[in-house]
């Protein structure tokens, strides 16, 4: 955890609106994401914290600034960046082991590797039961690990994901968090996670990125040191350590200020 | 204790079943209710026509009896070569329909998916989506004369504005995330049109066909009433002529069971080709 991944430098947003006016939604951001780390984007709803990881994605074009993978410059969507989205993306029409292999047939993958990464990843994500059922037969929760899975096996260098388990129930969203960590213990997967919650940020976090709102800046970067650089896969655990809950205060008051800000 | 009381009027127990009332708000009926229910509102219908025409409440020339319509409806198909009218009707239905759906489809999933073709054609499709197709009738018979040719484009007019139209608001709905997951996936825009936009869009075209088949057969009919000697209007338009009223209410008859059987059809077809959505949660 050491060698930058991603880097965005000076990075701001304009969106232009319907009437010819432009608002600013992200203002000269700079930031890093180390290789094999989880990073995760911090702050209250509407300070463009979708904005930037859509920038990070290619989704949508900086207005200003530099993005780097590597030393290469940031243009367009590509496999190197695979994205999960807080609403169902599955592929209705294809079974889950056609979803999840759907990125490796575009990409052109062999027909034998693509069987043999579709079971590995459906079976990390615990969906092996279902690997021939359509989409439309799982729950919320099973529809967001097809999503992963499909993302994961797609091989990218930076998972990134956009509020991913904001529509799921309180324990549904638990078990996943616990499968994330998981993840990015087993797989090494590099990661950039958006969320507007205390509790999911200090649980999958290696760095917090704290961002203000209107327009969104970097307000504090905070590695949760309590955590000893060990990622912790069991929530019960994790918020017993010491220095969990203090993490958990600065974070709130962060929010709180923030929040007044507007 | 008055509480009570009204509670139990309401529900005539506290703790026993419930009496089932005929009226309950949003309870789904039993598949024997509705069944029972369908049979029976037409069964009234044939009643109280069979009884205002055997009663002489109405002029028997004008509202022939309903077995008198059955008769003749058999009468034209047994010795009257009506099944070669119903086949040239539905041949008609069915070439112009393919012909309009061959064009509207592709042209409005491409309108949906790319804004630039969208741009180009958008402006032209909904001036003419204003022109009631009849309307065309006049000319249509003057460029083409009397054959098959203005009939089919009758409906081929009827038909395509629309269906472009639905097709392209099903594709502009198909949800902007999974373009995007194509995207980031590594797919090129011919991956994203033809793995990810055609399926997720073909179930509403398929809705959207269903639609406008119905408005297809609408167009028949007045194509064949104006300017045609065959098909199901023009042998409704002969037999006013001779005053033959029971075959006239035969032919609508078989326009009505036309209609139906096709949107059955159509709808079957859905079944059979997206099975995925059958499960939907
Ligand atoms: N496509 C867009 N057009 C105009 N304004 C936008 C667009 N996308 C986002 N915004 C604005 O940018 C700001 C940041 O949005 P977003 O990145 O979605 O915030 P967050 O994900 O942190 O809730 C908001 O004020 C939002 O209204
Ligand atoms: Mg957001």
């Amino acid at each position: 955890m050491s060698d930058a991944l991603l880097t965005m430098k000076g990075i701001s947003k304009d969106f232009e609106l319907a009437d010819g006016s432009a608002i600013r939604a992200v203002n000269d951001v700079s930031l890093t994401v180390e290789e094999n780390s989880v990073c995760v984007l911090l702050g209250p709803s509407g300070c463009g914290k979708s904005t930037i990881l859509r920038m990070m994605a290619g989704l949508e074009d900086p207005s200003a600034g530099d993005i780097m993978l590597k030393q290469h410059p940031v243009m367009g969507p590509a496999r190197e960046r695979g994205m999960v989205f807080q609403a169902y993306t599955s592929f209705d029409w294809l079974s889950v082991r056609k979803n999840v292999e759907f990125g490796m047939k575009i990409n052109g993958v062999g027909a034998r590797e693509r069987k043999e990464k579709a079971e590995h990843f459906i079976k990390l994500v615990g969906l092996e039961k279902f690997i021939d059922a359509y989409p439309t037969q799982l729950s919320g929760g099973m529809r967001q690990r097809v999503a992963i899975a499909r993302t994961l096996a797609n091989g990218p260098e930076l998972l990134l994901m956009d509020e991913p388990f904001g529509a799921l129930d309180a324990e549904t969203r638990w078990h996943m968090q616990e499968l994330m960590v998981q993840i990015a213990n087993e797989e090494n997967t590099s990661m950039v996670i958006v969320t507007h919650d205390l509790e999911e940020a200090i649980f999958l976090a290696d760095k917090i990125i704290f961002l203000s709102a209107h327009p969104g800046r970097v307000k504090e970067v905070i590695i949760p040191d309590f955590k000893d650089g060990k990622r912790i896969a069991d929530k019960e655990h994790i918020v017993q350590l010491p220095g969990y809950a203090a993490l958990e205060h600065k974070l709130m008051r962060l929010m709180r200020e923030e929040g007044e800000r507007e | 204790m008055s509480e009570v009381n009204s509670r139990k009027a309401e529900n005539q127990s506290l703790t026993g079943k419930r009496n089932k009332r005929f009226l309950e708000v949003r309870k789904p009926v039993s598949r024997r209710q509705k069944i029972l229910s369908g049979v029976g509102i037409w069964a009234v219908f044939f009643a109280v026509w069979y009884l205002s025409t055997h009663a002489g409440w109405v002029n028997k020339l004008l509202v022939p009896a309903p077995e008198q319509v059955f008769g003749s409806l058999y009468e034209l198909i047994a010795e009257r070569g009506f099944m070669s009218d119903i086949g040239i009707s539905i041949a008609r239905v069915i070439g112009a329909f393919l012909m309009a759906s061959v064009v509207a489809v592709p042209l409005g999933i491409l309108m949906g998916t790319f804004p630039a073709i969208e741009a180009i054609f958008a402006p032209f499709v909904s001036a003419w989506r204003y022109l009631p197709a009849p309307s065309f009738i006049p000319i249509l018979l003057m460029w083409f004369g009397t054959g098959e040719a203005p009939k089919l484009a009758l409906l081929f007019i009827g038909v395509i504005f629309f269906l472009i139209t639905l097709v392209m608001d099903a594709t502009k709905n198909v949800r902007a995330e999974l373009i995007e997951t194509a995207l980031t996936l590594g797919a090129n825009r011919r991956i994203t049109l033809f793995n990810v936009v055609l399926p997720a869009v073909l179930p509403d075209v398929m809705v959207a066909m269903r639609q406008m088949l119905a408005m297809a057969w609408t167009y028949l009919v007045i194509a064949e009433i104006v300017a045609s000697t065959t098909g199901i209007g023009a042998m409704m338009m002969r037999a006013r002529r001779f005053l033959n009223t029971d075959e006239i209410l035969a032919g609508i008859l078989v326009i009505g069971a036309l209609g139906l059987l096709f949107d059955l059809l159509f709808a079957q077809l859905h079944r059979w080709l997206f099975p995925y959505l059958r499960e939907k949660r």
